[in-house]
């Protein structure tokens, strides 16, 4: 019951002091929901860079044997097993030469070429999903050494641009974890000084809270709920903003940059409101929590 | 009625040797002992930069003695931790010269949330809050602002707050130095009715006249030094006193 009336006084003086300074308030929160719709971009464009690097990944990720013209079945079928057992292969395939042959015909972009063609140079092929990216060099390489590949062309690897696809994928994610770093930083330093402004304005009060025996948390905890609202609203807005501009900005850059693949994902707003909403919350009362300290101290 | 204090039970506080250095230098307690019982109502007085004020804080643990032991109640405040200090204040009601009062609370507010910051249920902080303004007389008062308030009116507030929890020691450090000779009259009167209902009363004080009429136990700092503690001394033999050391 106890601990009931003071969340409630705490509520009710935080609700308060935060109209009461309404000014400081609402600047700070203009300033949070710019650095949380910086995150909440940062965020996005994170995750559909994310999105289209899977899909090359998925892409590059598939290699494709050439088999020679005269293996045997039993061979091509001992190998195609072997590559099934191996943990890091999520999947084989087998296509023979009149498969291949009718996938590239069937392809409007080789019509010119399908027409010329005299029975069919195409070789057999298997087709090998690697689980881990890192681990297509190491199959390529097994591939190479069976002795059923074609000589003059056994895989289609393209080693280099994996090696920098994954480097790539490394130098984004740290760049999206140092710009984030930076924007929690500033955002911490905007509602400590917003906190300290209130505290301010409000350091009779919390004398003479103190000189009445008010426990640290019970002077403290106004200023830390105080916190978590302006940084629920600035999040609110920010994550607003995030929504209003995300889909007609995918369509957007979708059409004038067809060839990327990428795309809206409604799935990750959700997540995204969850991100951004709870950082919020988190960084208002860690601003708050480390802006009052210092004045708080019976 | 005067209750006379007992001196013989133990002390409600006790100073022994308690000596206060602050960071820059200066030493405003020098070896000070005093005892106080229950009960007891006692005048420090001093000239200003004696060091009552640094007493009082050492009293409300405010700040701490550089060396020597002060017991409140038996508690041994050099060592008390950060944790117990609320507990503790809530044993001492506060009065200040400057009232201390959120302006923007009414008066029964002012009162009443002494009581809200400990989280007492609103039936007890009503019940409690207009109890404590019945008591200071200021029961036709509970929704005016401090700043409609005259000065003995906004000091009855602030002693009606420091009794709202019952306090067995009210410390009271210049109540009567912003109110005119007849308001602060009125003020005594309310801290002896607060004596006599069994809490011991501590108070600082530059008011001669109120020190001379009332004739209780009165200490004199000087230079950080208890020169007189007489159980029923005036202010002038007190100042002698001082004038005398130096």
């Amino acid at each position: 019951m106890k601990l009931w009336r003071h969340l409630l006084f705490a509520l009710n003086s935080a609700w308060q002091s935060f109209w009461r300074s309404a000014a400081v308030s609402l600047a700070a929160t203009a300033t949070i929901t710019l650095i949380l719709t910086m995150a909440g971009i940062n965020l996005l464009v994170g995750h559909t860079l994310a999105g289209v690097l899977d899909q090359y990944r998925a892409r590059v990720s598939v290699i494709s044997i050439s088999v020679a013209d005269d293996t045997p079945l039993t061979t091509v079928t001992d190998f195609e097993d072997q590559l099934r057992s191996d943990p890091r292969v999520a999947g084989v395939s087998y296509l023979s030469k009149d498969e291949a042959l009718a996938r590239f015909q069937a392809d409007p972009v080789n019509a010119d070429i399908a027409r010329q063609i005299e029975g069919n140079p195409l070789a057999a092929k298997l087709e090998v999903r690697v689980g881990k990216l890192a681990d297509v060099a190491a199959i390529d390489a097994l591939a190479r050494q069976w002795r059923g590949a074609d000589r003059n062309d056994p895989t289609d690897y393209q080693g280099e641009f994996i090696a920098r696809m994954l480097r790539l994928s490394a130098w984004l994610n740290l760049a999206g974890i140092v710009i984030l770093f930076v924007l929690l930083l500033i955002s911490i330093f905007i509602v400590m000084n917003t906190i300290r402004t209130a505290v301010y304005h409000r350091r009779h009060e919390i004398e003479v809270m103190k000189l009445v025996g008010a426990t640290e948390w019970f002077v403290r905890g106004p200023f830390v709920l105080e916190g978590v609202l302006t940084g629920v609203l600035a999040g609110g807005l920010a994550l607003g903003g995030l929504l209003l501009a995300y889909r007609p900005f995918v369509d957007r850059f979708h059409s004038d940059l067809f060839f990327v693949p990428l795309g809206y994902d409604p799935a990750f707003v959700g997540e995204l409101a969850r991100d951004v909403l709870v950082a919020g919350a988190l960084l208002g009362a860690l601003g708050s929590y480390i802006g009052v300290r210092r004045f708080v101290r019976v | 009625m005067v209750l006379t204090a007992d001196f013989s039970q133990r002390p409600l506080i006790s100073l022994q040797h308690v000596w206060k250095r602050y960071a820059n230098g200066t030493e405003a307690l020098r070896d000070v002992e005093l005892t106080v019982p229950e009960g007891d109502f006692l005048f420090l007085v001093g000239a200003s930069g004696a060091g009552k004020s640094t007493l009082i804080r050492l009293l409300v643990r405010e700040e701490k003695p550089t060396k020597g032991k002060i017991f409140v109640d038996g508690q041994e405040l050099g060592r008390m931790k950060r944790r117990h200090l609320p507990s503790y204040r809530r044993k001492v009601g506060l009065v200040f010269q400057d009232f201390k009062l959120l302006p923007r609370l009414t008066a029964y507010e002012n009162v009443a949330f002494a009581l809200r910051v400990l989280g007492e249920p609103g039936r007890v902080v009503q019940a409690r809050s207009r109890e404590a303004l019945e008591v200071v007389g200021l029961s036709n008062k509970h929704y005016t602002y401090p700043r409609e308030l005259s000065g003995g009116e906004q000091q009855r507030v602030a002693i009606a707050r420091a009794l709202v929890h019952n306090p067995r020691l009210i410390v009271a450090d210049e109540p009567t130095g912003n109110l005119d000779p007849a308001t602060g009259w009125e003020i005594m009167q309310l801290f002896l009715q607060i004596n006599q209902r069994g809490s011991t009363v501590l108070m600082a004080t530059h008011n001669r006249d109120i020190v001379d009429v009332l004739r209780r136990r009165v200490v004199a700092i000087d230079g950080g030094q208890v020169v007189r503690d007489d159980r029923a001394g005036g202010y002038h033999e007190a100042l002698a006193a001082s004038a005398l050391r130096a």
